[in-house]
């Protein structure tokens, strides 16, 4: 098990390397350059930039201090816009936020998710095995900038039991929550029934059958975990899409996150904090993804070593 | 009173192109500590019939008749009464030890837990148990062995552990699905070697379902041949091998190769097994017998023709009286 | 679903009646009610985004002066009007837009799905043939590629390069093209020890021959079915993206950018401007996902 997670580790490790590097090669290669930029910089700013990059350096040393810098001390430089912020104090202002309604909404997606699938699966063409592929087929086609004004009309204006935006207490978080839970949610359970149907006609079902243990054992402790790795194999790329529509969140609902930022920052062209929201997203990914990895080597013992 | 008595079973899957008549009217009893074989070719409902004595036939599966087990009716009943003679009472080895074991759990979970559910056992207590048991079907190094999991045992060494498994309560019944079917020829006899030493050491009345007439000759004391979902012929083996009367069974037997006749022909039944979605009417073999005539168009009675045999067919091979 | 030997076994002793496998799959098709309403509600969206320009009164760009300043008062859905399904914030027709919105949301998913496809089949196709150490890096790279928040990036690409519908266009297709590139090489993979790429090879066929006539051709099933799957999420992508404000600029529009303008007036009561282009957004999801669903069943017996 530990060779396995190294291994994981060790690719996880130049993946991360390699996205900051090439992140840095798009900015500098935006046409006109990020830092002789068509726009006028406020001369602090490019001060600052030029204090934390050495713009007259080679570009293999620009890169080399900013990569640096990232893995060092976790600094992502100075703001392209503001003169006196630092992309760290942008991003660290959004990410608690983000962090809070984003693992809400992937405890909802993952528990509720999980929960209806084996319930279908359980009663296999019954009136709730029908309800359940019907809502997960229907939440298909709602992802979170469809769910998010269809909530506020509803909830907000015409039944008036929810604040419509802002970031001041747990009943601003339920309708974040919903928006961006519901479609993984659908996925979840769709794959988690699919498996679990496969996995209830395998022949070590069987077995477990025979020996008389009771169908409630039979499902969690023998079906389970075999069910889960196709929806473990699901959770790393939703989660990159659930970050993803962090963004539609933040700005739909007024919640401040890193999310608003970013297209702050797109909109007036701030490339360091869309560079740094990016590696931050993407790190956080990479991370995500070797805790997926781990997960899955924890229950399949067959790629354990 | 038989330990386990079938009465005109009959099992029927809802296809997608209609039903499948997997079993059809099939009867037979076993005593306590007897041995029996059902032997016959894949499709001809053998396995069928020991998934519905378990209960544990596929969702779509349909039965009829009765099948008492010491007495009590157990076709049919609910998941709780089942679960209390499974395992504890009847045990089933299944036909591919590679995918029967759960290859996400430790051997010694697997064990342990028919032992802490059925007897109560302590945690501890079960795998002392277990190991002893692993101990018993030759597994060396148990003690350490049933750390592992499935997939770091050879096919052999995972019947083993089946078997093992199978044993932990004593059963009064073992039912083994074709336990030899998915292995090497040289482990297969030892499989069996071992299934018929602990046959007479445990007791237990064993039903063995296979295809391979030869196992059955060496373990079981009486056979039942089956084809298209119906019997063809039952016997004592003895009798059965020196004389068999029903036009299938001889055919089954002169398909057998032969090691101590060079000359011996080797003879395949021409033509498939039937379909069972649409079975030939009368006689499922009627299509492949060299023997069959118009009166085959109407199924035969299974005729005790004489002490401990009976055979379904209007036109046996030729006249037995025992 | 029978899971027992005996029984596929009986099965498949059924008379072979000599299906072509295309034959086969046109008929499990056919037969798959899902996939039949998924294909009728695709020709309807489609006939909307050809035709529904007749049928307007209005073009798109138009300004209705009696409606504007009043929009939540007069302009609803009403035939009197002529504004079928309202007017927007503006004045404009809302039915002209949408019929535009549609025909924008298609062009992106069909030519972003068609850009993903070329660009995965291609380089799924090499790696496989290739295999080896070629195929051990190619496929690396694409698990790298496959960590990236794409979406982040594309955005940082059309904040840098411009917001052109170009790039709109190739980046969504650019950056969907991992999975089919993984999905291809499996396939190759097994159609590289067939007879007849052996026979190519052994006459001394050269390897991008190979690749392009005997492996791509083989694989065009496949290929078909996740097409068909991807042009939702291109459009799901792109409309993503327009709703953020980032994506297709005025005066072009998209079903996102629609949705994202109606999105933002609900609180004045003007709940058409989100409803229809959202009715038109769904339906076009729903076929295109009903469809790629029956075409993987369809093509792709192992479930049955």
């Amino acid at each position: 098990m530990i060779t396995y997670a190294l291994k994981r580790l060790a690719i996880a490790v130049p993946t991360l390397l390699l996205l900051i590097v090439i992140s840095f090669l798009l900015m500098h290669s935006a046409p006109g350059g990020p830092f002789t930029s068509e726009r006028e910089l406020p001369p602090e700013v490019l001060a600052n930039l030029n204090a934390k990059y050495g713009l007259d350096q080679p570009l293999w040393r620009q890169i080399a201090t900013y990569v640096w810098s990232i893995v060092s001390d976790f600094d992502f430089g100075p703001s392209f816009v503001y003169k006196d912020r630092s992309v760290n104090e942008i991003i660290a202002q959004g990410f608690p936020i983000t962090l809070t309604y984003g693992l809400l909404s992937f405890a909802v997606a993952v528990v509720v998710g999980v929960s209806l699938g084996v319930a279908a699966a359980i009663r296999h063409n019954s009136a709730l095995d029908y309800i359940a592929v019907g809502v997960s087929i229907g939440a298909q086609v709602l992802p979170n900038f469809v769910m998010a004004p269809i909530l506020v009309l509803v909830f907000t204006l015409w039944l008036g039991w929810l604040p419509g935006g802002g970031w001041q207490g747990p009943e601003y978080w339920i309708m974040p929550v919903i928006a961006l839970s519901t479609s993984f949610m659908a996925s979840i359970a769709r794959i988690t029934r699919s498996s679990m149907l496969e996995v209830l006609t395998s022949n070590h079902i069987r077995t477990a059958r025979a020996k008389g243990l009771p169908e409630r054992r039979v499902i969690l402790r023998h079906a389970l975990k075999p069910a889960m790795l196709p929806v473990i194999s699901y959770l790393g790329p939703a989660f990159v899409a659930m970050i993803t529509g962090s963004v539609v969140v933040d700005i739909y609902f007024s919640t401040g996150g890193i999310g608003k930022a970013f297209v702050d920052s797109a909109l007036n062209r701030d490339y360091a904090v869309m560079m740094g929201v990016t590696i931050l997203i993407g790190a956080l990914t990479i991370f995500f993804n070797l805790m997926v990895d781990l997960l899955y080597g924890w229950i399949d013992p067959k790629i354990r070593y | 009173m038989s330990l386990l008595q079938i009465n005109d079973l009959s099992v029927t899957f809802d296809g997608d192109d209609g039903p499948v008549h997997a079993v059809n009217g099939l009867s037979l009893s076993i005593d306590k500590g007897q041995t029996l074989g059902i032997v016959g070719e894949s499709g001809s409902g053998k396995s069928q019939t020991a998934f519905s004595i378990m209960g544990l036939l596929a969702p779509n599966g349909r039965t009829s008749g009765s099948v008492r087990f010491d007495g009590q009716e157990i076709l049919g009943a609910k998941p709780k009464v089942l679960n209390k003679l499974r395992a504890e009472r009847i045990a089933m080895i299944f036909q591919d030890p590679m995918t029967s074991l759960n290859p996400y759990m430790r051997i010694s979970d697997q064990m342990t837990e028919v032992l802490t559910l059925h007897h109560g056992m302590s945690k501890s207590d079960a795998l002392t148990e277990s190991t002893r048991m692993l101990d018993a079907v030759k597994i060396p190094a148990a003690q350490e062995r049933i750390r592992l999991y499935p997939h770091e045992f050879s096919g052999g060494m995972r019947q083993r552990v089946m078997i093992a498994m199978s044993l932990l309560c004593k059963p009064d019944l073992l039912i083994a699905d074709e336990p030899t079917t998915a292995l090497d020829v040289t482990v297969q006899a030892q499989i069996m070697d071992l299934l018929s030493e602990l046959q007479r050491e445990f007791g237990m009345a064993t039903v063995l379902i296979t295809h391979d007439l030869g196992v059955v000759a060496g373990f079981c004391e009486r056979v039942l041949v089956m084809y298209g979902g119906r019997v063809m012929e039952e016997a004592a083996t003895d009798p059965l091998f020196a004389d068999p009367t029903h036009p299938y069974t001889r055919g089954l037997l002169a398909a057998v190769p032969r090691v101590d006749d060079e000359d011996a022909i080797m003879k395949a039944i021409p033509g498939n097994p039937p379909n069972m979605a649409d079975p030939p009417e009368g006689c499922p073999f009627r299509p492949r017998c060299n023997f069959a005539g118009e009166d085959c168009r109407v199924m035969p009675p299974l005729d005790p023709f004489a002490p401990g045999r009976a055979r379904a067919c209007h036109r046996p091979v030729k006249e037995v009286t025992a | 679903m029978v899971s027992t030997t005996e029984n596929t076994i009986a099965t498949e002793a059924l008379p072979a009646r000599g299906r072509s496998p295309w034959a086969d799959a046109r008929r499990r098709f056919l037969r798959n009610k899902a996939a039949m309403m998924g294909l009728v509600i695709l020709v309807f969206v489609a006939l909307f985004a050809i035709f529904g320009g007749w049928a307007a009164q209005w073009s798109n760009e138009e300004l209705d002066y009696n409606v504007m300043g009043q929009v939540a008062e007069l302009g609803g859905p009403s035939f009197a009007t002529g504004h079928y399904f309202g007017t927007d914030d503006l004045g404009r027709d809302l039915f002209a837009r949408t019929v535009q919105g549609t025909q924008i949301s298609l062009a992106v998913g069909v030519v972003g799905a068609f850009i993903a496809c070329i660009v995965g089949t291609l380089y799924g196709a090499t790696a496989g043939y290739v295999g080896g150490r070629t195929d051990g890096i190619m496929m690396r790279v694409v698990d790298i590629f496959m960590a990236v928040p794409y979406m982040f990036v594309l955005i940082l690409l059309l904040v840098m390069y411009g917001r052109s519908i170009t790039i709109l266009f190739a980046g969504i297709g650019l950056i969907s093209w991992m999975e089919m590139a993984r999905i291809v090489r499996g396939q190759t993979l097994s159609l590289k020890g067939r007879e007849f790429v052996e026979a190519a090879r052994a006459t001394g066929v050269a390897a991008p021959i190979i690749i392009l006539r005997h492996i791509v051709p083989n694989l065009l099933g496949v290929i078909a079915v996740y097409a068909t799957l991807l042009v939702p999420l291109m459009i799901l992508t792109e409309s993503f993206i327009s709703f953020l404000g980032l994506g297709i600029q005025e005066p072009l529009t998209s079903l996102g950018a629609l949705i994202s303008e109606g999105a933002g007036t609900i609180a004045y009561g003007t709940t058409w401007q989100l409803g229809f282009p959202l009715l038109f957004f769904c339906l076009t999801l729903f076929g295109f996902f009903f469809v790629g669903d029956g075409l993987r069943d369809a093509l792709d017996p192992k479930d049955r």
